[in-house]
């Protein structure tokens, strides 16, 4: 949790914003509390709240709601029940759930070291996917999500860039041709010891042919190449095709987090 | 303008995960704190392991309790 008890409740905080988006709790000239907002993709907006005692967090999750629009967005450890009662208190109610995995690279576990290539498919890896083709099909997806489901499904990580630019690193993806066109893309967030796959995307007129798993595969099978045997995931408990697919190659949950809204 | 006091600041090694995006770092001097993952890395899904060097502040109201802010790449 962001806050704990040892501290002592305070009538004399006071809540200032220091910025757009960060705000500060003082109690006298001591900083005991800090929030913060940020914005993701479809406008989304999320704050948080770290306190060193309750009465801090309290006064910010009064303050800062009152400055803004609604929707807000907060993200809260699944285990941490009396944070995510603060924030119930302060009007918020939890909303999606998104599991954390950690995926084993070894083709021996995966069971992907066999696994065909959909026929017409092939998997361009890390480094060597074309800029072009690859922003296209970035922006395709996008635009996908806007028109389906929204990006109130999405995770919450996939963040606003600006118009017309989409791939920040192009080396950080793989990428899925059929027939020449860049159709999925897997891209990897190369943190030490256990990358994280941050996104695995396939255009809706070509789901269901085993894409996404070739990409998994091309990029799994690199990955214990090199060394390293697991990655972690997230997926939303709702994203069954997801969530299959993190089963079928033994990802392991350790972990979860719960959205909560304030409508 | 007043000036204004903050926590202190130290760097650790992440020596135990535990429940609830909780996690126990010995601290360069050697004694151990129990630090949580702060709300801006919560809200960006960084993600912390056993030995990774972490920037941490401490407690002004507990020496023992602090929180991770930063997470260093190597």
């Amino acid at each position: 949790m962001n806050t704990h008890a040892s501290g002592p409740a305070s009538p004399s905080i006071e809540v200032t914003r220091v910025a757009d988006d960060q705000w500060q709790a003082l109690e006298g000239d001591r900083v005991v509390g800090t929030g913060d907002l940020s914005h993701r993709s479809g406008g989304r907006a999320y704050v948080s709240i770290d306190a060193w005692h309750d009465a801090a967090f309290d006064r910010l999750a009064r303050v800062m709601p009152a400055a803004l629009p609604t929707p807000l967005h907060t993200v809260v450890d699944e285990d941490d029940h009396d944070l995510i009662a603060r924030w119930r208190q302060a009007g918020f109610t939890p909303g999606r759930r998104e599991g954390e995995y950690v995926v084993p690279t070894d083709p021996g576990v995966t069971g992907l070291g066999a696994a065909p290539v959909p026929e017409g498919v092939t998997v361009v890896p890390f480094g060597a996917a074309q800029e072009g083709p690859l922003r296209d099909l970035d922006r395709a997806v996008r635009d996908e999500v806007a028109a389906a489901g929204g990006w109130h499904t999405m995770p919450a990580e996939v963040v606003p860039l600006p118009p017309g630019v989409t791939v920040v690193d192009p080396a950080k993806y793989a990428v899925a041709v059929l027939d020449g066109r860049y159709v999925g893309m897997l891209r990897i967030a190369p943190v030490p010891r256990r990358p994280r796959i941050g996104l695995l995307a396939v255009r809706a007129d070509v789901r269901r042919r085993g894409i996404a798993r070739a990409l998994l595969a091309e990029v799994l099978g690199s990955l214990h190449a090199a060394g390293v045997a697991g990655a972690w995931a997230e997926a939303q408990e709702s994203n069954r095709p997801g969530l299959s697919l993190l089963a079928e190659v033994g990802a392991r949950r350790v972990g979860g987090n719960v959205e909560l809204e304030r409508r | 303008m007043a000036r204004v006091a903050k926590g202190i600041e130290l760097e650790g090694v992440v020596v135990e995960c535990l429940r609830g995006a909780t996690f126990r770092v010995e601290m360069q001097k050697g004694h151990v704190v129990l630090a949580h993952i702060s709300g801006k890395m919560r809200k960006h899904h960084i993600k912390i392991l056993p030995y990774d060097r972490v920037l941490v502040e401490i407690s002004p109201y507990d020496l023992t309790r602090g929180r991770i802010l930063f997470r260093y790449r190597s």
